[in-house]
């Protein structure tokens, strides 16, 4: 544990906030118009933190909890990732688990907190999204276990700290294909396009906005902090596999992650540019098109390896 | 092992002394809770002695019966089961007192507290017994107290089919035993389990036979798919302290099966492996699907002991698989998992099972469409089942995610291991979508149940059970939470069971599982940062609203002023993407109209495979049913036939042991 991974994770929670501005910006860049300001979410939070709240008559504690498991749980999850490619805060084997854990809590909280309100339309957005979180899940454990058979490493820090140096080696393809589906995961776990679109204005296609309409106040600004530092999470994931970090100098390592991250926020506005929302039931496909990838590149790993 | 004897006679003396006082009901219930707390207390220390590394002396009954002595002894695999049977029995009993206590009506109390009793003690038998016929006669026991726990309320014609549909398939399974231990005696100078071990290694092809079967006998027993098709119906109309012991630990007593032979027979082929790894993943994503289906509450949760009992096999898999392929911490790592799911979902799922019987105590109500907004009407049942819900999920910091993690690092460990177990990596993805779809399953049932606004009257009117129904769940919750936040404890002797079950000294499965050690104290650390940021969290927030203030609204519903209860979401209609993305699998009928969706799961096994072949079966038999109807002579003459027929095929094959 370095000083560096210390202020990297700083670093991660102060900047989160900036990366879907950079999205958006991007995205109005493309489509020709001015856009809100790339710093836009934290003058939105600490405005949200201010207000006071409305809490419908139907709710109970399980609706007041479940911004804050959201929130915490993502926060925890950020100490198991290593953003300089050398070091997490918390490290063991198994510890990918761990972060699937903590996400799946805080997904698991929000939608009980949707529920909580018996409202017919946050429900079906928590339908929607504990759909969508299942498949996701099979995904994720396979990216994971095609970094674990590359990196031969148990933990996250270990395989995302070794597995990049060998992209250009015989594991590349598969690593290659890993990445894609981490940034297919990254949209659907951030609730972007082509996803879930966040500027949608109609609750019957909405997902995860859905299922925070009944939120306000600091409750909402926990979440809206979550979903962005969620986004941060996934692209540090990406910005491991795909940058050579453990072999840069700490300090440059702590750079080229930040550069990597605005990377994954410019590459999703491009995609909310150029692409709409995928119909509802098409999602699914997309999910196990990011879990084929990933599939096929444990296959490739193995054989190689036998 | 003395202690333990006095301990089942204690169990044996509660469940008389609930028939001698049987007109002096709180009386009898006093002294029933007593007596078996006292006599699983007694239970419980060799039990622990066992798991902490000192052993017991086994006791040997002298009897003349054919087979071996009778030897009753306990190693770590039969005191890892002991604990979960003597754990959940008291708490289900204690629960059974009160839940028992208003259903004077459906049948006879006394009775079934006898039987439940006389079930422990069955339970207890069985993983002590160390010769073939104890072991099949306390099996038996289990079985047969079981199905008159099942059939309490024999008046409604549902509960007497799932009474006969469970005792007719445990009877197959137990038919199947017989021949098990038959098969295997012939090579064997008795029937003692210490022979059939002597000589498993040396069978050859037959040891395959013996495996197959076995697998097919005991997964009667786990459930586990395609042979659960008795379970969901026999769970679900039980009584619900009963459905906890059935779904907690009787059908554990399958996994224990499983390993107990696979321990007598030696090193496993690799098909051995891989089957029992398919298995589990069939029954995880299938068990939990069908669930998802499920819209009674208690037929839901016994599905997800389906779902569960795919994932301890998942684990003994990938233990397995590291016998197979001589990779020793995954073999270590999958029984370690698939021993520590074994306790843990013993303990949720009956903690669940005991919440679902507190609402249809509080509610009359099974159907989960029909409740709604319990969580205020019933706080304490809320948290608990809350807590049951995350815990089956395997979310942290509970303990349902120790297990799965373990069972993950199985998985992990087969992918690097750099050898033909590579390919069980994929149970990672396996497992992944099981606790995604579970996940999605309990937001269903909390968000149903527990949420939201009532949907009926009845679920209106509900009201906190007391504390002889909040008590034991308590009890359940502090166990799951205990493990959840102090994972080392229970990782510790389960290493013990899982380095037997592996065939490994104590010393060397403790090396192996170094890492688990030291993942689970960052585990703690972990759940300790959970709770503790949650509430800094909580009072950061709390001071942001008194500056702010709240108020105090209806839910949003789009402006539109009028909203009624029905207007929630369904559980239907909850699952319904699910359940349509993995229809053809999910064996669901839809019912759509202009005001009105509904799902209707169907029991895919029973009554599409098994209830058309026993109607081909009765058409067949009815050609020869005309000949001996009711001639007592005819029936004697058949047995008569067949004992000598028997005889001459035993002198002509050079005659028996």
């Amino acid at each position: 544990m370095t000083a560096t991974a210390w202020l990297a994770l700083g670093v991660a929670f102060a900047v989160a906030p900036a990366l879907p501005g950079l999205a958006a910006r991007t995205r109005s860049w493309l489509t020709g118009r001015r856009g809100a300001p790339v710093l836009q979410l934290y003058s939105d939070l600490a405005k949200l933190w201010r207000k006071s709240a409305v809490y419908s008559a139907t709710t109970t504690w399980a609706f007041r909890l479940g911004g804050v498991v959201l929130f915490v749980t993502t926060v925890l999850a950020a100490l198991l990732l290593p953003f300089d490619g050398r070091g997490a805060l918390i490290r063991f084997a198994g510890d990918f688990v761990a972060f699937a854990g903590l996400l799946a809590l805080g997904r698991f909280a929000l939608i009980l907190a949707a529920m909580d309100t018996g409202s017919s339309f946050e429900g079906m957005g928590a339908s929607r999204d504990a759909t969508l979180g299942s498949l996701v899940e099979p995904a994720l454990f396979l990216c994971f276990a095609a970094l674990a058979i590359a990196s031969g490493e148990l933990s996250l820090a270990s395989m995302l700290g070794t597995t990049p140096a060998r992209l250009w080696g015989p594991a590349g393809p598969a690593l290659a294909m890993v990445a894609v589906s981490l940034f297919l995961l990254a949209l659907a776990e951030a609730g972007r396009v082509p996803v879930d679109d966040p500027t949608t204005h109609l609750e019957l296609t909405m997902i995860h906005e859905v299922m925070v309409l009944d939120h306000s106040g600091p409750d909402l600004a926990l979440i809206q902090y979550a979903g962005a530092l969620r986004l941060a999470l996934f692209g540090t994931l990406l910005a491991g596999v795909t940058v050579p970090l453990a072999t840069l100098p700490p300090a440059l390592a702590v750079a080229a992650w930040l550069v990597a991250l605005g990377g994954v926020a410019v590459g999703v506005g491009v995609i909310e540019a150029v692409m709409a929302r995928l119909r509802l039931a098409r999602v699914p496909q997309f999910l196990v098109a990011a879990a084929t990838l990933p599939a096929f590149a444990v296959i490739l790993l193995l054989s190689a390896a036998a | 092992m003395i202690l333990l004897v006095v301990g089942l006679a204690l169990v044996l003396l509660a469940g008389a002394s609930a028939v001698v006082w049987r007109r002096q009901p709180r009386l009898a219930a006093g002294a029933y809770v007593i007596l078996v707390l006292t006599g699983a207390a007694l239970a419980m220390v060799p039990t622990v002695r066992v798991l902490t590394g000192t052993g017991v002396p086994p006791l040997t009954i002298p009897t003349h019966v054919p087979g071996g002595a009778w030897t009753l002894a306990l190693d770590p695999l039969g005191a890892w089961f002991l604990l979960l049977v003597l754990g959940v029995g008291v708490v289900a009993a204690a629960y059974g007192t009160w839940y028992l206590a208003s259903e004077r009506e459906s049948g006879s109390v006394p009775q079934a507290l006898l039987g439940f009793a006389l079930l422990l003690i069955a339970l207890a038998l069985v993983v002590t017994a160390r010769a073939a016929l104890l072991f099949l006669a306390a099996w038996e026991l289990m079985a047969l107290t079981c199905y008159f726990l099942v059939v309490f309320d024999d008046r409604r014609a549902e509960v007497r089919r799932a009474g006969m549909v469970y005792l007719l398939a445990t009877h197959a399974g137990t038919l199947l035993l017989f021949v098990v231990f038959g098969l295997w005696g012939r090579d064997a100078p008795d029937l003692t389990f210490g022979s059939l071990q002597a000589v498993g290694e040396t069978l050859g092809p037959a040891r395959s036979v013996l495996f197959a079967l076995a697998l097919l006998a005991f997964g009667l027993k786990a459930g586990f798919v395609p042979l659960h098709f008795w379970l969901p119906e026999a769970h679900a109309t039980a009584p619900s302290h009963v459905s906890a012991i059935m779904s907690g630990v009787v059908i554990k007593f399958g996994i224990y099966g499983i390993l107990r032979v696979m321990t007598l027979l030696g090193t496993p082929p690799a098909w051995w492996a891989w089957l029992v790894l398919a298995l589990g993943a069939a029954s995880g994503v299938i068990g939990v699907l069908w669930a998802l289906a499920q819209h009674d509450l208690k037929r839901l949760l016994a599905y997800h002991s389906v779902e569960n009992v795919g994932i301890i096999l998942l684990g003994v898999g990938a233990g397995a698989l590291g016998l197979v392929y001589h990779v020793p911490a995954l073999a270590v790592l999958g029984f370690l998992g698939a021993v520590l799911h074994t306790l843990n979902h013993g303990l949720f799922k009956s903690l669940l099972f005991l919440g679902a019987g507190s609402v249809l105590r509080a509610t009359g109500i099974r159907g989960m469409e029909q409740l709604g907004g319990l969580a205020r009407r019933m706080p304490l049942t809320w948290v608990a089942f809350l807590v049951g819900s995350a815990a089956i999920v395997g979310l942290p910091p509970l303990n349902g995610f120790v297990s799965e993690w373990v069972v993950f690092q199985a998985f992990f460990a087969a992918g690097v291991s750099n050898s033909p177990a590579g390919l069980g990596v994929f149970g990672a993805a396996a497992l992944g979508l099981i606790g995604g779809l579970a996940l999605a399953c309990f937001a269903k049932v909390c968000g149903t149940v527990f949420l939201g606004v009532p949907r009926t009257p009845a679920a209106r009117a509900a009201v906190e059970c007391p504390i002889g129904a909040w008590g034991p769940m308590a009890v359940l919750v502090l166990a799951c939470g205990l493990i959840g936040v102090m994972p080392v404890f229970v990782i510790r002797p389960a290493v013990q069971v899982a380095g037997l079950v592996a065939g490994m000294a104590p010393t060397a499965a403790a090396e192996l599982a170094e890492p688990v050690r030291h993942g689970a104290t960052l585990i703690s650390a972990m759940a300790g940062l959970i709770v503790g940021l949650v509430g800094v969290v909580v009072v950061l927030r709390m001071w942001a609203l008194q500056r702010a203030g709240s108020a105090a609204a209806e839910t949003w519903s789009c402006g539109y002023p009028a909203t009624t209860a029905r207007m929630q979401y369904t559980a239907s209609s909850f699952a319904a993407p699910l359940i349509s993305l993995f229809g053809w699998l999910a064996g669901v009928t839809v019912r759509r109209s202009a005001h009105a969706f509904a799902t209707h799961p169907t029991n895919l096994v029973l009554e599409r495979m098994l209830v058309p072949v026993w109607r081909g079966i009765v058409r067949a038999g009815d050609v020869i049913r005309p000949v001996p109807r009711g001639r007592l002579q005819l029936y004697l003459l058949f047995v008569v036939a067949t004992v000598s027929l028997l005889l001459v095929y035993l002198a002509a094959s050079g005659g028996g042991r």
